[in-house]
């Protein structure tokens, strides 16, 4: 490893400016958590459809209409995070397929106007069957929407943390940890005690895998590449990146497990609701500082 | 043809004429730079030595911030000069995130991405860009790479230390440097220590977005 050798040449920049600073800030990090639930309310309302349809009734609309609300959410900053937002538009006219930005863009936009048919048809015609056929379609379409930001992250090509295969898994993961939280929330005393159960279950176990994958990530990452340990080290060392890290993995993650795996004994609502906020609140911390510290790192 | 550049470090003594004559040919703003040179010391007193290494857009054959680019604002033109475009660029930053040489940067100015272009403007007239007419002992070297006779294509058959960085990255430079080490190409090779740079408080012009 090079970095090796810097003992023997005690090499040491005296005159570089480097690109500055954190490109992909926390608009990015509201972006991709905003999506997160967004999408992951869909994954969960079908999977409620197919699980207890009777529990539907009176969940069809709300759950839309919270989806709808973090999808424009995450647009909001999606477009606030360009440097020239009134540009926007050159997406759609200027399309570059290559581009995982552009494909994105084109899906969550076709995303988000499927959810307002259907929050349309809930509203306007009370047609439940209509209004399930066309969950079916969103549901399949809301898997590339919430995968497309691990392309983006792929894509960056200098930033050697994100890998495709890991950050699509996480992807989904976050989209049904978040979603599963949310649907707890939002459904309150609407659902059986065994479908809360079953939420429950999905959360702790996407909770579970998502923490595996990180402790994957943090200790054979950089037995991989040296650019991932320097990257890592960020999160391995005292700084406000590793404090970060471990609030989030234990908010989002392991806080979450214990408290299912408690409520699983006890049938507390109380816990249950709690592990679903723990999770919301520490996603958005994951996610930052996954974000971040790759571009912590000097490209030149 | 297919347009690359080669800097020859033996011959590199960071006067920074090509940063300069860069800035005032392509009228960059404070704060941004589309070539600057980078110095590492090596050694310990009193036995140090100064390096220094130009750095650019590689203008890659397999360009990341091409493939990023949603809007093609980022481009290849015929003559493999890697090319942008001020006024279709949205300032999304991808390319930004996706160069693994950090060339890129938002111009405070116009909010839009922005990188070395090898002068193409100056090459369309038939003239080489204005680091190469600045530098005073030719160490910027121009031309055709798919030329066997330009001088380019020469100096490459004619040194055995002819490098790019990070090949691994799979983005084949059209950049390529002659007598580098891994403190030149390798930002990995080489510490960040505050107090030793020579400047240490640099004002940056505020950019959009939450930056």
């Amino acid at each position: 490893m090079v970095h090796e050798t810097i003992a023997a040449t005690n090499a040491v920049v005296t005159l570089d400016v480097p690109i500055p600073d954190i490109f992909w800030g926390w608009y990015v990090t509201m972006n991709m958590w905003a999506k997160s639930i967004g999408t992951g309310l869909i994954f969960m309302l079908f999977l409620l459809l197919k699980k207890s349809p009777n529990e539907m009734n009176g969940l069809r609309t709300p759950t839309l209409i919270l989806s709808f609300i973090m999808m424009n959410l995450f647009l909001l900053f999606t477009l606030a995070d360009l440097h020239q937002p009134f540009r926007m538009w050159h997406i759609f006219f200027y399309p570059h397929w290559t581009s995982a930005i552009t494909v994105g863009a084109w899906m969550a936009t076709i995303f988000v106007g499927l959810e307002s048919l259907m929050i349309a048809v809930m509203l306007l015609k009370k047609n439940t069957a209509l209004f399930d056929k066309v969950l079916f379609w969103v549901t399949l379409l809301a898997i590339p929407v919430t995968l497309y930001t691990a392309g983006i992250m792929a894509e960056a090509t200098a930033r050697e943390l994100w890998q495709m295969p890991t950050e699509a898994v996480q992807m989904i993961l976050a989209a049904t940890l978040s979603g599963s939280a949310a649907i707890i929330l939002l459904a309150g005393n609407k659902l059986s005690d065994e479908t809360k159960q079953f939420f429950g279950n999905i959360l702790g176990l996407s909770a579970l895998m998502a923490f595996i994958i990180y402790m994957s990530e943090y200790i054979f990452g950089a037995m991989k590449a040296e650019e991932v340990a320097a990257i890592l080290h960020y999160v391995k060392g005292d700084g406000e990146y590793a404090t970060m890290f471990w609030i989030g993995q234990w908010v989002a993650y392991i806080l979450p497990m214990l408290l299912i795996a408690l409520y699983r004994v006890s049938r507390s609502n109380s816990i249950l609701n709690l592990a679903a906020i723990l999770a919301i609140v520490g996603l958005w911390v994951v996610k930052h500082v996954w974000l971040v510290i790759p571009q912590l790192l000097p490209l030149s | 043809m297919q347009l690359g550049f080669l800097v020859d470090l033996h011959l590199c003594m960071g006067c920074k004429g090509c940063e300069i004559a860069c800035k005032v040919e392509n009228e960059v703003p404070l704060s941004t730079w589309r070539l600057r040179v980078k110095y590492v010391d090596v050694g310990t007193f009193p036995e140090t030595k100064r390096t220094f290494t130009p750095l650019r857009c590689n203008h890659c054959e397999n360009a990341p911030c091409e493939r990023i680019c949603p809007v093609s604002a980022l481009h290849y033109i015929e003559n493999g000069i890697v090319n942008i475009d001020r006024e279709r660029c949205i300032g999304c930053a991808g390319c930004v995130m996706a160069c693994p040489y950090g060339a890129i940067y938002i111009d405070p100015e116009t909010q839009t991405a922005d990188k070395c272009t090898y002068c193409a403007h100056r090459v369309a007239s038939s003239m080489m860009p204005a680091c190469v007419v600045a530098c005073p002992v030719e160490a910027n070297i121009f031309g055709d790479l798919d030329d066997p006779t330009s001088n380019i294509s020469t100096y490459i058959q004619q040194h055995r230390d002819v490098q790019v960085r990070k090949p691994e990255k799979g983005t084949n430079p059209h950049h390529f440097y002659v007598g580098a080490g891994q403190v030149n190409l390798n930002p990995l090779a080489s510490k960040r220590e505050e107090g030793y740079s020579l400047f240490n408080k640099i004002t940056k012009l505020p950019l959009g977005g939450q930056h």
